[in-house]
């Protein structure tokens, strides 16, 4: 600014001076003889130069005149003339033009309209202004120039911008539709709705309990294992354990009319090392074949961790390279179910399997841009197929190849009939060579006549009451018509059609409900990969099928006859719901629905259009809380994925934290709270194994709790113990035992012939039951007594005696408070904040508040946040007045319950320790503590098998 | 309208001998004027000095000069200045007085007088030539320094503009 200023003004003529290079004000070096003619104008760019600029390093006594003379004198004025004459002539300071006018004649607005200005400086404005709003807008010029709205919004051109936004993160068939409507997140590798813009919580939950509530869950990862059916089983068999449940060899799943899930474990490593849980589902037997197809549904989260230990148990190591050009895969060659007549893939169509399938179009001359189904992260030429020439077991990555929906209610069938239609058998007539699967597949009488069963099954399930009634697990394949065809003008509410009509009806639902789907009826060619891929090749386009419509006589009736490429091998599965504990039993159970590809949207419509509601994995975490069902990750911190899950967790809620100002966050060492954002589970199981080794050596054996300076371990034990890690139960006997023991004896609905079997809860009993589970945590369910809300990562702490008594009161408004804690890092933030800026050295502690423990706590940690413990955590059990048992990992008040609810995991030392301290009326009760409040609220622990 | 106030004079700085006069700098005239002032009129003076004065502009080869003082107090600074008999640049003595020629509101005014100053001086110049050869020069110079586009304010743009910008 200064220089522009001064660009005019005439500099100092003078000589430069070696003694004045520090810090001249004004000084303007100048090394020219006179004779060689000086400056008529000072350059702009140099005038009022600070310091001193000098080339030749003091010459100057050289180049100094001898004399002067009168020429010299003419020159010199007029050189200064001249200069001055600049300096008064030009305008300084501001270029803006209007400044040169008298104030009298300046107007409003001038350098906005140049027309105000008098005629004479109109020109110079406008050029003027021209530069001024080039300055502005250089920033933008930087940038490409984008194309105009309605250039980026033509169809190809959307698609291209599609397509390459799909490179990074997959898309879902209905991620355009969710877009419009949800908050969306990057989750392992997707894009997914979270939740609805909408506020909709109450009608989420009530759809979920009465009517139906549908999620996109394509994002679930299918492997498909196809071999023999001894080694398949052989193989899998180390990957699970009978303890925990049926395994895949559960006699009802094998048959293929019924869905299984396992928890899957690191080769033969039960119980340690848990993967996670699984779905699967064996295709039922072909005749005279003893190949056998395998699907394993999987959360995406937990398939990096499954896939190689499949590989492993199968020997599945030789990769299949996929081919470009369009033949049988090597999966379909492999597999020797294809005993019946292979529709044959037609020839445009352009197979990359497992890859970058791309719907090739009819027209040639179509945009060059393709709609990418499936996943477009994935180069095409990654291998899917690995094959093992030892076993013969071949391991086929259908990630994305199928769309899986699920519909969540009790009326979730009545919206799967409404919806679909069984298909509709073509005319023998038309026996042209076709390319389509459904002609051909007309021809077979055996398979019509499955089909006709099918049917009758889907019409029979239109009469049942809610969809719990059915046995869960069963699955039901079907061949429909395109869902687009009977879509209604109007949004409808699909409601249940229960008439009791006739006895034959009524039979065959007593059939159904009781024995399922028949073994038979479960089959469905989707299982086939020829029939999927023609299916999703010859899919008609939305446009040509308004073309279709609009060509009709009568506007709005039905398409007929329905165009041939219609037809859809779908499959049903039943999603068992709520199946543990006394009440609301199968709550949230449902249908989900298996489609091919790319038919994502023709089926997501109309199923909107039947009035369920839409929800994100906001409320799939809510179902399985309300359900009482673990979630995948959040409820499996010893499965590598929940640890990703916890440290993920822990670093955004930290985050959040620490958006806040110092004085408008919860202090949490104060609040006495040392894990907020984490868990520590490995701490909390050493410590309260070290708790009972030490009774166990025949310290205290009263019932009373320990005293606190027991409970503190010795650092110098936990350290030199050799580590093992942390395992969440889940033999079913060990939970069955826990289960009793937890429960009240006078709880209602208690079964006299399950619990009876428990031994009572006596010390040599939960000795031996802890000799077996050393380091373990149990799952638990709380419910809360009182009022109050749990959050996550709440405390499950054990009361003491005195507020049992509280508790026996019935005083609802007293419950037991934590006192405050000190926080003895508040100075020592402060300070070392201060420090940092001096640079000085870490700072010491002797002490830390809370516990007055012995051994001096040195911290030279790098981050210390105002309200957080620095990373050495004291010991968690003992922190608190109340002994700490475990955590909270969801909780919410639970709208089926009517009260706060939670789920969590407790050290299962601690817990025993617990429940045998407590007198029998009181047994299972525990408190419930907020990270950021004092008060403890009482719950009773409840254990579900 | 609001602003700090100040008188600017133009002076002309007179020596014996004309070399002298190139070596002159900024600094030693402000020191001249300070310690002269401080002379005259002690501790008061000095104070008033290290106000604003500062020397805006100097010409060795004519010995023009650019002083700015306060303007609350510039009357009292003014009269010291007759007291300056040397000033002391570049480790030399050179004897010297200052003359007053113009005081000024602002640069500007100062910047007018002194160009209708050099005319004049130029045209009492000519009729003193020795030869023709100083007279020819001479001519030439007071052509050159005519004002070329009137004197119409002239404004920077156009080009100027965009040089300053790269």
């Amino acid at each position: 600014m200064r220089d522009r200023k001064m660009k005019n003004q005439p500099a100092s003529v003078q000589y430069s001076s070696p003694s004045a290079a520090a810090g001249s004000s004004s000084q303007n070096g100048r090394q020219e003889a006179k004779d060689s003619g000086w400056q008529r104008n000072p350059p702009p760019r140099t005038g009022w130069v600070r310091g001193n600029q000098r080339d030749g390093g003091g010459g100057y006594m050289k180049e100094m005149p001898k004399y002067i003379t009168a020429g010299a004198f003419a020159r010199s004025r007029a050189a200064e003339v001249k200069a001055m004459l600049k300096a008064v002539t030009k305008r300084t300071g501001s270029n803006h033009v209007f400044q040169a006018l008298p104030k009298h004649m300046r107007r409003r607005a001038m350098s906005h309209n140049t027309k105000r200005l008098p005629r004479r400086l109109r020109d110079v404005a406008s050029k003027m202004r021209e530069k001024s709003l080039q300055a502005g807008s250089k920033k933008k010029k930087e940038l490409p120039k984008s194309k105009s709205r309605k250039a980026r919004r033509r169809h190809g051109n959307l698609l291209l911008e599609f397509n390459r936004r799909q490179r990074k993160n997959i898309w879902l068939e209905t991620h355009i539709w969710h877009a419009k409507r949800f908050h969306m997140v990057k989750k392992w590798g997707y894009r997914l709705g979270d939740r609805p813009t909408c506020k909709c919580y109450r009608p989420c939950y009530r759809a979920m309990s009465s009517h139906c509530l549908l999620l996109d869950i394509s994002y679930y990862c299918c492997i498909e294992l196809q071999g023999e059916e001894d080694t398949l089983l052989t193989a899998l068999s180390q990957l699970t354990s009978k303890e925990t449940g049926p395994t895949f060899a559960a006699a009802l799943c094998l048959s293929g009319c019924r869905q299984g899930s396992v928890t899957v474990y690191r080769a033969g490593q039960y119980p340690s090392h848990p993967l996670g849980p699984v779905t699967f589902l064996w295709r039922p037997r072909a005749e005279g074949s003893a190949s056998r197809q395998l699907w394993i549904w999987a959360h995406p989260a937990l398939k990096q961790d499954l896939l190689p230990e499949l590989q492993r148990v199968c020997e599945c190591f030789e990769a299949v390279v996929p081919p470009v050009i369009p033949v049988a895969t090597p999966a379909e060659s492999a597999s020797t179910l294809e005993s019946e007549p292979k529709p044959e893939v037609s020839p445009k169509a352009k197979v990359t399997p497992g890859g970058k399938r791309k719907r090739s179009r009819v027209d040639a001359g179509g945009p060059p841009a393709k709609k990418i189904l499936g996943d477009g992260t994935r180069s095409p030429d990654t291998p899917v197929t690995w094959k093992s020439s030892s076993t013969g077991i071949v391991i086929n990555d259908l990630t994305m190849e199928m769309v899986r929906y699920r519909l969540v209610g009790p009326q979730s069938h009545s919206v799967l009939t409404e919806s679909l239609e069984a298909a509709t058998d073509c005319d023998a007539g038309q026996s042209q060579a076709s390319s389509l699967w459904w002609p051909q597949h007309c021809r077979d009488e055996r398979k019509m006549n499955l089909h006709q069963q099918q049917a009758e099954v889907f019409k029979t399930l239109k009469g049942i009451y809610s969809s719990g009634e059915v046995p869960p697990g069963t699955v039901l394949g079907l061949t429909v018509d395109d869902p687009r065809l009977t879509l209604p003008a109007k949004k409808v509410k699909a409601m249940p059609s229960v008439n009791q009509s006739q006895e034959a009806d009524e039979e065959k639902r007593r059939q159904l409900m009781l024995r399922g789907v028949p073994q038979l009826c479960s089959q469905s060619c989707l299982w086939e990969q020829s029939v999927r891929d023609n299916v999703t090749e010859n899919k008609i386009s939305e446009q040509e099928l308004n073309r279709m419509r609009s060509e009709l006589l009568i506007p709005g009736s039905r398409l007929s006859p329905t165009p041939l490429q219609g037809r859809i091998p779908i499959l049903l599965v039943h999603q068992p719901g709520k199946q543990v504990g006394n009440d609301m039993s199968s709550w949230g159970a449902g249908w989900d629905l298996l489609l091919p590809k790319g038919w994502g949207m023709a089926f997501w419509v109309p199923l909107v259009y039947r009035g369920v509601r839409i929800a994100g994995l906001h409320m799939s975490l809510k179902r399985s809380q309300n359900q009482g069902a673990p979630h995948f990750p959040h409820d499996y911190p010893d499965c590598p994925a929940g640890v990703r899950f916890q440290e993920e967790q822990e670093a955004e809620l930290l985050d959040k934290f620490k958006r806040r100002p110092p004085a408008k966050r919860t202090n949490y060492i104060k609040h006495g709270c040392l894990a907020p954002f984490r868990c520590p589970w490995q701490q909390l199981v050493e410590e309260w194994e070290l708790l009972t080794r030490q009774r166990g050596d025949g310290l205290a054996r009263s019932t009373t709790k320990p005293k606190e300076e027991e409970m503190t371990p010795q650092p110098d034990h936990t350290g030199t113990k050799p580590q093992s890690v942390f395992t969440v139960i889940r033999s079913r006997k060990s939970l069955r035992l826990l289960s009793a023991w937890c429960r009240l004896p006078t709880s209602r609905g208690q079964r006299p012939g399950r619990g009876g079997g428990a031994p009572p809860l006596q010390q040599s009993a939960a000795d031996a039951f802890l000799a077996s589970h050393r380091m373990s945590v149990a799952w638990v369910r709380l419910s809360l007594l009182s009022k109050g809300k749990p959050e996550l990562h709440a405390m499950v702490c054990a009361p003491t005696p005195e507020d049992l008594k509280l508790l026996g009161k019935r005083d609802a408004g007293t419950c037991p408070q934590e006192p405050p804690h000190r926080d003895d890092f508040k100075s020592k933030t402060k300070r070392r904040k201060k420090g940092s800026k001096k640079g000085a050295g870490p700072l010491q502690s002797s002490d830390y508040p809370g516990t007055e423990a012995s051994e001096p706590f040195v911290y030279a940690e790098p981050d210390l946040v105002l309200g957080v413990w620095p990373d050495p955590l004291p010991s968690i059990t003992s922190h608190c007045s109340r002994v700490t048992l475990g955590w909270i990992t969801e909780g919410d008040f639970s709208l089926s319950a009517g009260c706060g609810e939670a789920l969590g995991f407790v050290s299962v030392g601690g817990l025993l320790n617990t429940l045998l301290s407590q007198p029998e009326e009181h047994r299972g009760k525990v408190l419930l503590r907020n990270p950021s409040s004092l008060h403890y609220r009482f719950a009773q622990i409840n254990i579900e098998v | 309208m609001v602003r700090v106030k100040s008188r600017y004079l133009l002076c002309e700085v007179n020596v014996s001998e004309s070399r002298d006069l190139l070596l002159l700098d900024d600094r030693a005239v402000a020191g001249a004027v300070r310690s002269a002032v401080a002379r005259m009129h002690g501790d008061y003076g000095a104070a008033l000095c290290s106000i604003r004065l500062s020397v805006k502009y100097l010409n060795v080869h004519n010995g023009m000069v650019f002083l700015r003082f306060p303007k609350s107090c510039y009357q009292l600074l003014w009269s010291a200045l007759p007291f300056i008999t040397n000033i002391e640049s570049r480790g030399q003595q050179i004897p010297c007085f200052l003359n007053c020629l113009h005081v000024g509101g602002t640069i500007r005014t100062c910047q007018k007088f002194l160009i209708r100053y050099n005319t004049q001086q130029l045209q009492r110049i000519l009729p003193k030539c020795k030869n023709a050869a100083e007279k020819d020069q001479v001519c030439q110079e007071i052509l050159n320094c005519l004002p070329t586009r009137g004197s119409k304010p002239t404004y920077e743009g156009g080009s100027e503009f965009e040089d300053e910008r790269e």
